[in-house]
């Protein structure tokens, strides 16, 4: 015991060596604070969302993958890609259907796309000035806009290419597919939804697409097959909704290829009846061989099918893709989760941010301990004098090295607990501003990218050939996607961090006592206090 | 019995020869006083006894024990109680501190307070006033820094005191002071072993022993 009453005596008989190394650490441990901070703020801030976020996903044909087969032997050929697609298929709504019996499936909704033309009194919302070009849709076959749905899109065993209508109509599967309103991107202002599984050809319109034509809940709207001149179908508004991010998404490069791309001339109704439709049509429809390219392309009215499924967690999201590759899902799909995606953008900043500081926080301990250790020696060697008194009285070298010890942990101790206290304060205004730069820098790096590629903010490389978009609608999500990254973190200073500064506090005592420890079991009492000046 | 035993021991520096053969027995209960010239390595010989040197040659008994085979430690801090000619006190503590401080390595049981009036009392026995038992060593004079040591020699109640020129920076007066405290100690019946170079102290000592200057040491001084 009396070690630590002389290690406390000692502390304060030579303060201005005691309030040099006490500075010294309170810098480090300041600095190693907020480093922790920021690790952990990361850290938590994506066990956090992980844990508090539903994970959807979809299952889509692995384009990239197979770009990246046919590269690796011999040679990207579009045509024999294209070939290769068109037999494999995306999965329809059956196929789908299987997978989400998977364990790990917590939900399952899925949605029919089909493209349609209106007719004489039902004509699309345009305001593009190429609206001739497209928007008759008068077959240009090839053409990026008339590609629907994207190059997997011929879902009902059609030829890839087909014509695109001046209409998006959507089947949902129920009221929990249809993300927009849930979100409350869309909402209902007159009439009623469309009955849930209905197969009656009942269908909810935008506002301004009613305004447009004049149509009122009750009215009827006629829609044209594009590749079929008279094949007609008539569908019975009986909602109207208001697209609050229409005029936003609407903007941008995609309006000016298709109509149909314009949220406005998006046409809502249920699974079940708009699948009635496409049946229909197939069954009337007509198949033509093309004679150059051997494709076979049909009248039938295009539609694509997409299925997403909820999960409640990412561990579920995780299982899934063994459970589903269990069940026979070949590996040409590819699972992903947009969503995740996005999740795991977004923290990109605060994940470089944490690298940094990790390194950060390496620079500052290893120079904290050469310093420590450097203090210390000096220490020992000035207090020669002292170990050997102490030595001479019968003191046991090793309780002189442990009063040392004491000294060094006490003044380190509180330099930590200070350190803390400034690093708490510091950490969360320190962490967010830096967090602020990391984002900036990493905009304008995105941006200098984007207008490397001669897109100024047009859509991203890296989602090309990815998952269709994840609207649900088929709909290209088309513009630059404004990517909402974690900017801001409200507490960093946890037990954890603190548990750690104290862990690296004693460690870093530790190390540096180590050393003039050995310097205390070398000294010789008589030689010290012989040699003493 | 005696307490202390030296037998054939021999000690150098080096390859400077200090102590050449000593024997020699001390007893409890009796003051000794060990004489010489100067350079003639009676603070060797003090070193040597408390354990703060190795003999290179002989054996230096305990009780009967040989003291290699002791804890140095425990045995300087308990049954030695050394006075060096240099103080050796801490300079950064008070009088008091420092013999507090050796009462607590030897481990003196307790409470602190108690042992502070020990110690205390201790420090006024040797003639240092309350006012400057709590002042730090470095603003102590010579003489009272010499009776800090010599307190705090005696702090543990050790059975064997070695005590080097004890009272080299004391008055005539102080000195017979300190001179009564040896007495009474070696009365009780410990071991009082003083280095001095005054006649009076070695008068007042039961034993006198010369240490003699070694053959090298003295061939060495008749070649100059
Ligand atoms: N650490 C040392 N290294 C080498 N030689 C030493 C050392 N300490 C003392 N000596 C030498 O050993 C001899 C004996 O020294 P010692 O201190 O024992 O003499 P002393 O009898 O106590 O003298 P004094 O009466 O002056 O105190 C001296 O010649 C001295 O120079
Ligand atoms: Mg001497």
């Amino acid at each position: 015991m009396y070690v630590v009453k002389n290690a406390l005596k000692c502390i304060g008989r030579s303060k201005g060596r005691n309030i040099l190394i006490g500075i010294i650490v309170l810098v480090i441990s300041v600095s190693a604070c907020i480093g922790l901070s920021i690790r952990q703020a990361a850290e938590s801030a994506k066990e956090e969302s992980l844990s508090g976020m539903s994970v959807t996903a979809t299952i889509s044909v692995d384009r990239q993958s197979m770009m990246q087969g046919m590269r690796e032997g011999g040679g990207f050929d579009p045509s024999s890609f294209q070939a290769g697609m068109s037999k494999l298929n995306e999965l329809s709504v059956e196929e789908m259907q299987v997978y989400a019996g998977a364990e790990s499936v917590s939900g399952f909704t899925y949605t029919l796309t089909a493209t349609l033309n209106g007719s004489d009194d039902f004509e699309a919302v345009t305001t593009s000035t190429q609206e001739e070009d497209t928007g008759t849709a008068n077959g240009m076959p090839g053409g990026p806009g008339q590609e629907f749905g994207g190059m997997g899109g011929g879902k009902m065993g059609i030829g890839p290419m087909g014509t695109q209508g001046d209409f998006t109509i959507v089947g949902y599967s129920g009221e929990d597919a249809m993300t927009d309103f849930l979100n409350g991107t869309c909402s209902l202002t007159e009439g009623t939804m469309f009955e849930e599984g209905t197969k009656a050809a009942d269908c909810i319109i935008s506002d301004e697409l009613a305004i447009y034509n004049d149509l009122a809940v009750g009215d009827t709207i006629v829609v044209e097959n594009p590749n079929l001149e008279g094949e007609t179908y008539t569908l019975t508004v009986v909602g109207i909704y208001q697209n609050s991010a229409s005029t936003a998404v609407s903007g941008g490069f995609m309006r000016g290829f298709s109509t149909s791309s314009d949220p406005a001339n998006a046409i809502y109704m249920s699974y079940p009846a708009l699948k009635d439709m496409v049946d229909t049509s197939a069954a009337n429809a007509q198949t033509q061989t093309d004679e150059t390219t051997g494709m076979e392309s049909s009248t039938a009215v295009r539609a694509s099918a997409a299925g997403t499924y909820s999960f409640a967690d990412v561990e579920a999201y995780e299982r899934f893709e063994e459970e589903a590759r269990a069940m026979g899902l070949s590996d040409s799909y590819t699972i992903t989760s947009s969503d995740l995606t996005a999740f795991e953008n977004s923290l990109v900043p605060l994940e470089n941010l944490s690298t940094m500081a990790g390194y950060f926080l390496l620079v500052v301990l290893a120079i904290g301990a050469v310093i420590l250790i450097v203090l210390n020696i000096f220490n020992v060697r000035e207090r020669k004098y002292e170990v050997g008194v102490l030595t001479a009285i019968g003191m046991k070298k090793q309780k002189v090295a442990m009063q040392f010890l004491c000294e060094i942990f006490v003044v380190t101790l509180a330099a930590v607990v200070v350190g803390a206290g400034i690093g708490a304060v510091s950490a969360v205004p320190v962490t967010n501003s830096l967090l602020q730069n990391q984002i900036q820098s990493q905009e304008s790096t995105k941006e200098q990218r984007e207008m490397n590629f001669g897109r100024g903010g047009g859509f991203d490389m890296e989602n090309l050939g990815a998952t269709p978009s994840m609207d649900g609608m088929g709909l290209p999500s088309g513009t630059g996607q404004m990517q909402n990254y974690i900017s801001e973190i409200s507490s960093a200073m946890n037990f954890t961090v603190l548990f750690q500064l104290l862990a690296i506090g004693v460690l870093l005592t530790l190390l540096a006592s180590v050393v003039s420890m050995i310097f205390i079991m070398r000294y010789e009492p008589l030689k010290i206090l012989a040699n003493r000046d | 019995m005696s307490i202390l035993k030296l037998e054939n021991v021999c000690f150098s520096y080096g390859t400077k020869t200090v102590l050449e053969g000593v024997s020699y027995e001390f007893e409890k209960g009796k003051m000794y006083a060990v004489v010489g010239k100067s350079g003639a390595g009676k603070t060797t010989l003090l070193s040597v006894l408390s354990g703060l040197a190795s003999p290179n040659r002989g054996t230096i008994t305990y009780n009967g024990e040989d003291i290699r085979k002791l804890d140095k430690y425990r045995f300087r801090s308990k049954y030695i109680g050394v006075i060096f000619q240099s103080f050796n006190l801490l300079t950064k503590f008070t009088a008091l501190e420092n013999v507090e401080l050796s009462m607590d390595i030897a481990g003196v049981k307790g409470r602190t307070k108690d042992k502070r009036e020990q110690a205390m009392a201790l420090l006024s026995s040797v003639g240092l006033e309350e006012d400057e038992a709590n002042r730090r060593i470095l603003k102590l004079s010579g003489g009272q820094q010499q009776r800090v040591a010599i307190a705090r020699a005696l702090s543990y109640n050790p059975d064997v005191i070695l005590a080097d020129e004890p009272t080299g920076n004391l008055d005539g007066e102080t000195q017979k002071e300190i001179m009564e405290i040896f007495r009474e100690l070696a009365e009780q019946g410990k071991c009082v072993i003083l280095v001095s170079h005054s006649p009076e102290v070695a008068r007042a000592c039961d034993e006198i022993y010369e240490l003699k200057r070694t053959k090298n040491e003295r061939s060495r001084k008749a070649a100059v």
